[in-house]
């Protein structure tokens, strides 16, 4: 919807312009950052701490590399990571089980963080479906997830889409809120303003099935990233599963992947 | 038996309230009790040349200088005076002054045609009388006359009487190429916005570049901002009421314009000559026509159209019908993949009657409908979301003259409101909402008292009550919990909400040259836009009032001084208000208002704060005449779950606000008009760092609405040019330039990672139009 909003505005508007502008920022707080993911796929998981720069800052992204992190799962697993420097901590025995809620406990700076996410169960992604639309003279590329989803309310999916290898920083969230059990056929909403697809193209998605509160945060975050005319929310940091006012976020969920050459 | 008895005495003291509150306010004006005999002259005033009733028509009595009412908005005025020989003069800027000897033995009717042009040069813009803003007791109310609205430059050279209107101070767009706008600090939706008493509920087409009256078929309009008398409510910042032409009633008239995207015509005549008479008037933008010539775009619709008719027909001297509608519908669509068109319908059905020499009585019946209809397709199927508000509308309103100082407004008023929330349908959708009704009820009552020669009163007393009306399962949510669920059965009364609204506005006329004016008021809403766009966009929808939304409360006190210069040539008014607001709502983090099941699951509620300065001065008369505004304003809310419950600005909140307006008559052919604005910029939030979360770029953000988007100013020119007139054909030629100096003003900002350096994080600015010329031809015959 905004895509063609502020297409039909651009050539309605010919003077329309863009220009990189100077803007005052006001202090940034540096945060701990928690990135965790725990899946269905054998481990090891890989949990990655490190703190957020301001804006204007270039150059890599502090890490904490002394910090106590441990998972354990209501099966009566627990483990304590063991830290591969550059923030990142890695399981050794771990094992992610559609079902099981997990809960992160991090011990970094004097402060403790605790999260819990629950893996839910696998919903099968079946294949990519491929539509293109000739718009304005040019052919898009329309990508559709196949999957079935199952007649229960309240599943989440989100995907991370890489073309030609490379990731593509947008956020893609669907969930069975309008409709309910039945094959997916909604796209999804490639902002392409920054990423065009054309004929040749090696794209490849995993489908990953999240539960409410890792949906809450990502669906966020793509909501922050259609702003603009039509669409967009007032920006805020998405609500974290991560206790103590750390940004990031802990999530077990399935994974499954696929590929398409369009 | 019993039950018949019940049905016939209910109403009847339901009519004893009214009357005894009718007699409280009678009470209080004391001059009613004085014995004495007393005539009344009343009548209708009309321009001269069309039959057009004329609205605030001063009209005076010279043997008693104290003594003076102006026409109500049907043109009819009342005046009460002991038995005696006068002179009654009737006035109105821009006409030829009228005096006409009335010997006052009985009741006696006096219709008066005024004559226009005087000063066709001049630009009104608006007073109705030369000092009306040194006796009127009207607070923040300005009144704009589509001449001046007409001269002034605009984008596109389509004239426009929203974005004349967001040139006055206290009154504030939501930013280039919107039409929504914000007053004293209030949200969007808080704008009563009536044509022809009829609620719009989206004022805009075209994304917000045009607004939906079509100049052409526009008498006049009022914004009150905040103190409205107490016949208005329902919305909390303003009422912007915009009155209809009622087309000419001697002659037929074709008028209309040709312009660079869109075109106009315009065709009014008598019904029965002098008596009823008729105005249709059309409009189509055809940009997208052009847009189609090259390839790129040949698959882009674009475009609106709209349509004003009005018919009146006189049945006898005491009784007038009026028939007046407006349907208007955007269209935005590309090729068969997207698919979106909205538009407004309002239709309204009003009798005027003279019930005696000192009552006047209107009854409207009105119906306004406004829809929203999206939809997408594609190989996989379609899928459409659509949002509604219909209203059904019942008006009754009376106008009293007792005396020669004191009019007395009562009435009531009923909406039933049927609200269609954003629905999705298509194939396998399960997500079902349904309609909800409301029904808006007022009882009002309101005395304009001319207390002595200096003083002003007018006063009044708004009761408005809110039925949630069954039909649908009612949630209840705390803290975003859901504890329980009401299903209310069709036609059942769920829950009600009472509102008292007083309403009182004073004026002192210190000197023959200055006055000083108080006010205070409060206003209550009960229907609320859920908006999660910053511009106002198609997709925002109403809601009504429920068991967690309560209705909206604004109280405003203001104070102001007028002072007038140069025999009324320059005038200087100047307001400071406060406004508090509670029951306010915004969405929780991460609210996605379109596809969650219940809209109310993601409502934060929590209060908020408007206060500021308003100063304008304007020049009425002579070869140059406009007006220079200014507003010093801030405006906070603060909401539970927002910001850590901390006072954030909301996002209109614009500190400063410039307007300056000029109109220069070269010659009676060449009229030259500039504007120059300066706004501070909304009140946004920009990310204040950054950090990586699975390999992506992730921004931190600081406290909501912290931070501020560029200024923005610019300077738009026109110039029209008169052609002689051959016979009874006229013709005249508008050219513009808008944004003259091609300021790059703010449109949105965005960040991106430097194409080059992806560790840099750019600010990327879009500005929308930079010298954007206009050529419009207007003719009538």
């Amino acid at each position: 919807m905004k895509t063609i909003i502020s297409l039909v505005l651009l050539a309605l508007v010919c003077t329309a312009c863009e220009k990189t502008v100077t803007l005052d920022y006001k202090v940034n707080q540096s945060k701990v950052i928690i990135d965790g993911n725990i899946t269905n796929a054998t481990g090891p998981y890989f949990v990655k701490i490190t703190k957020s720069l301001k804006l204007i800052e270039t150059g890599t992204y502090p890490t904490i590399d002394n910090a106590v992190v441990s998972i354990r799962d209501d099966a009566g697993n627990r483990e304590t990571l063991t830290p591969r420097g550059n923030g990142i901590y890695q399981t050794a025995s771990l094992k992610g089980v559609p079902g099981r809620t997990y809960t992160l406990t991090v011990q970094a700076e004097n402060q403790t963080y605790v999260a819990q996410s629950t893996m839910p169960q696998q919903v099968s992604f079946e294949s990519i479906k491929v539509e293109e639309v000739v718009f304005t003279g040019e052919t898009e590329y329309n990508l559709i997830p196949v999957y079935n989803d199952p007649m229960g309310k309240g599943n989440n999916y989100r995907f991370v889409v890489s073309v030609n290898d490379k990731l593509i920083n947008q956020h893609f969230i669907q969930n069975d809120e309008v409709k309910n059990g039945v094959v997916n056929t909604l796209r999804l909403e490639i902002n392409d303003d920054e990423v065009k697809l054309k004929k040749g193209d090696a794209v490849n998605i995993t489908m990953q099935c999240i539960d409410a509160n890792a949906a809450l945060f990502y669906k966020t975050l793509m909501l922050i990233g259609d702003s603009g005319p039509g669409g967009g929310i007032t920006p805020t940091n998405p609500p974290s599963n991560i206790s103590n006012g750390s940004l990031g976020v802990f999530s077990a969920h399935t994974i499954d992947t696929k590929g398409v050459k369009l | 038996m019993q039950p018949e008895t019940n049905r016939q005495t209910h109403p009847l003291s339901y009519k004893h309230k009214i009357a005894i509150g009718i007699s409280l306010l009678l009470l209080c004006s004391s001059t009613l009790l004085l014995g004495q005999t007393k005539f009344t002259v009343s009548g209708t005033i009309k321009q001269k040349s069309s039959g057009e009733t004329l609205i605030g028509v001063a009209v005076g009595v010279l043997e008693k200088p104290t003594v003076g009412v102006t026409t109500n908005e049907y043109g009819f005025y009342s005046l009460s005076l002991p038995q005696g020989n006068y002179t009654l003069r009737f006035s109105y800027i821009g006409y030829e002054q009228q005096s006409i000897p009335v010997a006052l033995n009985a009741n006696v009717t006096v219709n008066v045609n005024l004559a226009d042009g005087v000063s066709l040069q001049e630009v009104v813009v608006s007073s109705k009388k030369e000092d009306e803003n040194l006796t009127s007791s009207a607070m923040g109310t300005e009144i704009l006359n589509m001449k001046t609205a007409a001269k002034i430059p605009v984008v596109f050279g389509e004239k426009d009487l929203v974005k004349t209107i967001q040139l006055m101070p206290g009154v504030k767009s939501n930013g280039e190429g919107s039409n929504g706008f914000s007053v004293r600090g209030g949200a969007t939706d808080q704008n009563l916005i009536l044509l022809d008493e009829a609620p719009v509920y989206n004022a805009s087409h075209l994304l917000g570049m045009f607004s939906t009256f079509n100049s052409d078929a526009i008498k006049d309009a009022t914004i009150i901002k905040g103190n409205s008398p107490a016949q208005f409510g329902g919305r909390l910042s303003s009422v912007l009421d915009v009155k209809m032409k009622e087309g000419n009633n001697k002659n037929y008239q074709v008028s209309g314009g040709i312009g660079l995207i869109s075109s106009r015509l315009t065709i009014e005549g008598p019904i029965q000559k002098e008596k009823s008479s008729f105005i249709i008037s059309g409009r189509r933008t055809y940009a997208d026509l052009f847009a189609r010539l090259s390839s790129d775009l040949k698959d882009v619709k674009l475009y609106f159209y709209d349509l004003n008719a009005k018919a009146n027909l006189a049945i006898n001297d005491k009784n007038k019908l009026y028939f007046s509608g407006y349907f208007g519908k955007d269209v935005l669509g590309v090729s068969k993949t997207f698919g979106s068109d909205w538009g407004n319908s309002t239709a309204t059905l009003r009798w005027n009657s003279v019930l005696s020499s000192k009552l006047f009585s209107n009854t409207s019946i009105i119906y306004s409908n406004y829809d929203f209809n999206v939809g997408f397709k594609s190989e996989g199927g379609e899928i459409n979301f659509n949002s509604h508000i219909k209203d059904l509308n019942l008006k009754q309103d009376f106008t009293f003259y007792p005396n020669a100082d004191n009019t007395i407004r009562f009435g009531f008023n009923v909406i039933h409101h049927t609200i269609t929330p954003t629905k999705a349908e298509g194939s396998d959708i399960v997500n079902t909402k349904k309609s909800r009704i409301g029904l808006e009820n007022a009882v009002y009552t309101n005395n304009s008292w001319k207390v002595s020669e200096k003083i002003n009163l007018d006063y009044g007393l708004r009761f408005s009550f809110y039925n949630v009306m069954g039909g649908d399962t009612y949630h209840i949510y705390e803290q975003n919990q859901l504890p329980q669920s009401v299903e209310l059965k069709k036609g059942k009364v769920g829950k009600t909400y009472f509102n008292l609204e007083p309403r009182l506005s004073a004026n002192y006329r210190v000197t023959s040259t200055a006055s000083v004016k108080m006010g205070y008021a409060r206003n209550t809403q009960n229907l609320h836009l859920m908006s999660n766009s910053t511009g106002g966009s198609p997709t925002d929808q109403w809601i009504g009032n429920s068991y967690n939304i309560k209705p909206e409360i604004a109280d405003q006190v203001s104070l102001g001084l007028s002072k007038n210069f140069n025999d009324n040539a320059l005038e200087l008014n100047t307001e400071v208000y406060y406004k508090s607001m509670q029951h306010q709502i915004d969405y929780r983090d991460g609210a996605d208002i379109n596809t969650v099941p219940d809209v109310e699951s993601e409502l934060l509620f929590g209060k908020g704060r408007a206060y500021g300065v308003e100063i304008l001065l304007k020049k009425k008369t002579g070869t140059l005449t406009g007006w220079i505004g200014y507003t010093l304003s801030k405006t906070e809310r603060q909401i539970e779950g927002i910001n850590n419950g901390q006072w954030y600005n909301a996002k209109q909140d614009r500190t400063h606000d410039l307007s300056i307006v000029g109109v220069y008559t070269l010659s009676p052919r060449w009229t030259l008009s500039g504007t120059f604005i300066y706004t501070t910029g909304n009140a946004v939030t920009f990310p204040t760092g950054k950090y990586l979360l699975n390999n992506m770029l992730v921004y931190q953000y600081g406290n909501r609405n912290a931070d501020r988007m560029p200024a923005t100013h610019r300077f738009d020119i026109g110039v029209t040019y008169e052609k002689p007139s051959k016979g009874k054909f006229q013709s005249s030629w508008s050219f513009g330039l808008y944004n003259a100096y091609g300021r790059k003003n703010p449109y949105a900002i965005t960040f991106k990672e430097n194409k080059i350096n992806p560790e840099k994080i750019d600010a990327v600015q879009t500005s929308l139009f930079q010298w954007v010329p206009s050529v419009t031809y207007n003719f009538k015959f």
